[in-house]
């Protein structure tokens, strides 16, 4: 009876209370788009898994993680892939160092303007952080033998053992703690000298199938933590273990969902399938993936995804559909590619490729039409086939033409000690693919890459540099001989021989149509020139990396959208580790300035401070991190003087000073629990005409509770204060939430309560429910319902299917 | 005063023992590697006996002992310092001899006979040898394969890195990656690349790839996991 009693309790919570937890999660930010950005384990130079959980995924075009490392000069931006209601991305390794990475989410909406989350990081708001710890010289003393990292093992195969060879003489063996998906199965193991062992045979309970994440915590004599160390594995069936043991591999999933989006009184039901295959024989693997929704429409840029790649071990890859192939960043970078995507790395001689769509023809819409006599003047205003709209000239609302791209880079060296790549792109509009449309536009880039390392790439040199060539009109093709004839000539507007233009455009002709529209104008002031360079320096725990960028203000490849031109400086990043790894001082200074071809008023210089210290004690403390950032923005112009000189009506000269605070701790009380508590304050002069001074001030407390295998509960306290030109806008949000496992953990429960008071009034209530009908199908009910009081109250409910093969 | 003193010396002892809180397999020397996986059929013999005993997934073996695999069958064993990796293939025996120095595991893997694929992580102080009838192979960080006929002629194919060598007549041969060195009863060395049927042996001695048949005997169905054929 009474434990019947508590296990109704223990529903009623997860019922009140609850969200998903297997990860970090942040609800800090106030948004009606994002209802919670998870994140995976951030270790350094470990790839890190971002999954974003959106609302709703109407009216959002494109999502995108933008986010850069300590000390690093610009933000990397990379699309999401969106699927369903989550969108998701993984960082690459090399980009993951400590102390923290900096990132916000880049939203762009089919209907309004675009949105940033947190909201208004171009008006100084903060971008989050994410610590990274590193890794220990720990991490070499106390050895997972097995299972390996990822490692897929039958249930009756599974052995965990630890080694404490080369661990210190002050450690007790004894006194490890042994956690498998925070259950304690220490008092299973077996210890064999300095090793300890937990075999099939050994384990107490039988251990369910699945993810697993095994954490070792380690003691000294004194019984304090001494170091931990964690591994992810899986242990699957006995009959897919074997397929897996098996040169012929293979393993997929499908899946399906159904949901109503109930969204400011307009119903709309999404349907989505989705399906990924992975085989393998020996060295080879075979993958696709396809992902197809009903929000996929000829009037929108793409929502379908789909790909079939083979690989050949590391040396060969190929791949076709949608791809987002990783150049030097000046070349291309995280721009979706439809086509075909290729790379054969031989070593001494290896050749990168990419061709297909980046762009599909959307069609545009006539608005007005005008005769010739009444034309007006406008961007928009073009001439359309008057047989079919009755009238010469028409206000249409753009398309887009279909742009296909072809990027090449055949380099030399391995990359381990030496590589010199060579980069060709160019890309054009194809300005047939539309009729109502204006400017179709051409471009061609051509870059080298230089790296060269030396001691384990303690000293690392990289550089890269890039020209580009852009065509904003190729509408009306080549010029002709007698246009260049009209133009050039010794009586002419241009005193050059008109045969030497003919020349010069029956040779850059073969490349990018030559007319008019052609760039830049002014090649000699090296405008179109894009090029940096890097020194890192890896010794005596010191880490230096000193680069210098320049980017003229008409550099522009179709491959990287995201590039920050006419700019050029340097950067300096200094991060000390002492103390094995447990404390980072990190450094950073960087000075940069614009108007690098004279096309502005004033020159202004961008200068940023940074300073981190982060402590990660791995015992029984809290990891802290204070950071301090200062950016300081000025062209010397000053808006007092704008009444004697309108220039200064451009002033620049605004600085921003922001501190951080963050504190992260696993403790034991009750349960096990992993809280975190964050202070973030912010302050903004702005002396410009546009006065954005901005103060934010910003708290919050999240506090994860493992009662058991069965049940997780999460609370969470969020206080922001803001205010942006003279605007305040502060609120309040609370979070409950949790999970919960019945059913002999078929059924997982999940449920999020998160009202938000203040000057942010919202009612969020999240609820899911996953029963495990087989072994490998899963059947998930979603229920979403957010109320903004007085204003609307909007629903997703959704039916998801899960087919693993 | 005489009795107190025996109690003192026998019982202390056995307290110390139960207060452990943790299952003990042995008090003594830290083992030197582990059997990691077991298809069909494995044994093992502890040091200076010729008692051939059922090995299991979890088998701790200290320096010294025995692994042999029967017809069909695999081991996979790990070594204790995290070094690496070795899959025994059938119809194998080897010794596995350690030493331990100053945290520093000095590894002498000595291959009686049949086949041994490994796969060893760059060493940093410590020693990693195999040896067979006709040579010694001192390796530092590679993948490959170590062949022992019934005669004692040894061959090594490497897949990466570089192993010296020193072979039963005194000669040092140094074999790096996509070649294979043969040494002849007398530990002559014959050097040359890796041929195909070298390679597709690299190949295969790296694959788990079983298959199980049920068997219905009197006692209900058995299921017996075995290593099929290589061809």
């Amino acid at each position: 009876m009474k434990k019947g009693k508590y296990h109704i309790i223990k529903i009623l919570l997860c019922v009140f209370l609850f969200s998903f937890l297997m990860t970090n999660e942040s609800f800090s930010q106030v948004s009606n788009i994002v209802s919670a950005v998870r994140i995976g384990d951030a270790k350094e130079k470990m790839p890190l898994s971002i999954s974003v959980e959106l609302y709703t995924s109407e009216n959002i075009s494109v999502i995108g993680l933008v986010y850069r490392a300590f000390g690093q000069t610009e933000f990397k931006k990379t699309e999401m892939l969106i699927a369903g209601n989550t969108a998701s991305v993984t960082v690459p390794a090399d980009e993951v160092l400590p102390p923290y990475l900096e990132y916000y989410l880049s939203i762009t909406l089919r209907n309004g303007p675009p949105q940033t989350y947190p909201l208004d990081i171009d008006k100084g708001v903060a971008p989050l952080q994410i610590p990274v710890s590193a890794y220990s010289q720990k991490d070499k003393e106390i050895l997972i033998l097995s299972p390996s990292a990822g490692e897929i093992l039958s249930e009756d195969e599974l052995l965990i053992s630890v080694s404490f060879i080369k661990a210190p003489d002050d450690i007790d063996i004894n006194k490890t703690k042994i956690y498998l998906n925070d259950q304690d199965v220490s008092s299973d193991a077996l210890i064999a000298g300095d090793l300890i062992i937990l075999s099939g045979e050994n384990f107490s309970s039988k251990v369910d199938l699945g993810s697993k994440l095994l954490k070792v915590d380690v003691y000294d004599k004194s019984g304090n933590l001494y170091h931990s160390v964690s591994r992810s594995f899986q242990t699957v069936s006995t009959a897919v273990a074997m397929e897996v043991s098996s040169r012929w591999k293979y393993a997929g999933n499908l899946k399906g969902e159904s949901r109503n989006e109930n969204f400011n009184s307009a119903s709309t039901w999404y349907n989505n399938i989705s399906a990924d295959l992975n085989s393998s024989y020996d060295q080879w693997r075979f993958s696709g993936y396809a992902y197809i929704t009903s929000e996929e429409k000829s009037s929108l840029q793409p929502y379908n995804r789909y790909s079939a790649t083979i690989q050949g071990g590391d040396w060969f890859e190929l791949k076709v559909g949608d791809a987002y192939p990783r150049f030097p960043n000046l070349i291309m970078d995280g721009k979706r590619v439809r086509g075909i995507t290729g790379a054969l790395n031989l070593g001494a001689f290896n050749l990168q490729a990419s061709y297909g769509e980046t762009i599909r023809e959307v069609e545009g819409k006539v608005l007005q039409t005008y005769s010739a006599n009444n034309v007006p003047l406008g961007t928009d205003i073009i001439k359309v086939n008057e047989s079919k709209y009755g009238a010469p000239y028409a206000r249409v609302d753009l398309g887009t033409f279909n742009r296909k791209i072809l990027a090449v880079r055949p380099s030399f060296g391995s990359g381990e000690s030496f590589q010199f790549g060579l980069s060709y792109l160019h890309s054009k509009d194809d300005p047939g693919s539309i009729a109502l449309g204006a400017r179709p536009q051409e471009n061609i880039t051509i870059g080298s890459d230089l790296m060269f390392a030396f001691d384990d790439q303690n000293i690392l040199f990289t550089s890269q540099a890039a020209v580009s060539i852009l065509n904003k009109d190729i509408s009306t093709s080549n010029l002709t001989d007698a246009q260049i004839d009209s133009v050039f000539g010794t009586n002419s507007t241009y005193d050059v021989k008109p045969s030497t233009v003919k020349d010069i455009r029956d040779i850059i002709g073969k490349f990018i149509t030559v007319n008019q529209y052609l760039g830049p104008w002014n090649p000699q002031e090296f405008s179109s020139l894009a090029a940096e360079a890097a020194l890192s320096l890896n010794y005596l725990d010191n880490n230096l990396r000193a680069s210098y960028i320049y980017r003229g203000n008409e550099y522009q490849s179709f491959g990287q959208s995201f590039l920050r031109t006419d700019v050029k400086g340097i950067n300096l990043a200094d991060r000390f580790r002492m103390l094995d790894n447990k404390l980072f001082v990190s450094f950073g200074y960087e000075s940069l300035s614009d108007n690098l071809q004279k096309t502005k008023p004033a020159t202004t210089t961008f200068q940023t401070t940074s300073l981190s210290v982060s402590f990660f004690p791995r015992m029984d403390f809290p990891n802290i991190t204070v950071g301090f950032n200062r950016y300081d923005n000025d062209n010397g112009l000053t808006l007092a003087d704008s009444a004697k000189n309108r220039i200064a009506l451009n002033a620049v000269d605004d600085i921003t000073n922001r501190f951080l605070l963050q504190f992260s701790y696993d403790f034991n009380y009750l349960v096990k629990q992993n809280a975190s508590l964050s202070f973030t304050t912010s302050n903004r002069t702005d002396n410009s005409i546009s006065n954005l001074d901005s103060k934010f001030n910003s708290g919050s407390l999240t506090l994860n509770s493992y009662w058991n295998q069965q049940l997780t509960s999460l609370f969470g306290v969020v206080y922001s204060s803001s205010s942006i030109a003279g605007i305040p806008f502060n609120y309040f949000t609370l979070t409950l939430g949790g999970r919960y496992r019945m059913l002999e953990n078929k059924l997982l429960l999940s449920a999020t309560l998160s009202p938000s008071f203040g000057d942010f009034k919202r009612q969020a209530i999240e609820f899911t429910a996953d029963y495990n009908i087989l072994l490998n199908l899963n059947l998930m009910f979603q229920m979403r319902l957010y109320r903004i009081p007085d204003a609307s109250t909007n629903s997703i409910i959704g039916l998801v299917t899960r087919l693993t093969i | 005063m005489r009795a107190k003193k025996l109690v003192f010396v026998f019982v202390l002892p056995l307290l110390f023992g139960f207060a452990s809180d943790k299952n003990s397999l042995n008090s003594g020397d830290t083992p030197v590697a582990l059997v990691k996986k077991i298809v069909k059929n494995v044994m093992y013999a502890k040091i200076n006996q010729n008692l051939w005993e059922e090995a299991k997934t979890g088998l701790p073996l200290n320096s010294g002992e025995q692994v042999k695999t029967g017809p069909k069958s695999i081991a996979l064993i790990l070594f204790t310092d995290g070094s690496g990796l070795l899959n025994v293939r059938e119809n194998s025996i080897l010794t596995i001899n350690s030493k331990l120095d100053n945290k520093r595991l000095n590894k002498d893997t000595f291959i009686e006979k049949g086949t041994v694929s490994f796969d060893v992580k760059k060493q940093e102080d410590e020693e990693f040898k195999f040896t067979t009838p006709t040579a010694v192979a001192s390796i530092r960080g590679t993948k490959g394969l170590f062949d022992v006929l019934d005669d004692g002629e040894s061959k090594m194919i490497l897949e990466s890195g570089s192993v010296e060598l020193l072979g039963k007549s005194g000669k040092k041969v140094t074999l790096t990656a996509g070649n294979t060195v043969v040494f002849d009863k007398a530990g002559n060395a014959n050097l040359y690349p890796s041929t195909d049927a070298d390679k597709k042996k690299l190949g295969q001695a790296k694959s788990l790839s079983t298959k199980k048949v049920k068997i219905q005997t009197a006692f209900g169905i058995v299921e017996v996991e075995y290593f099929p054929d290589e061809d």
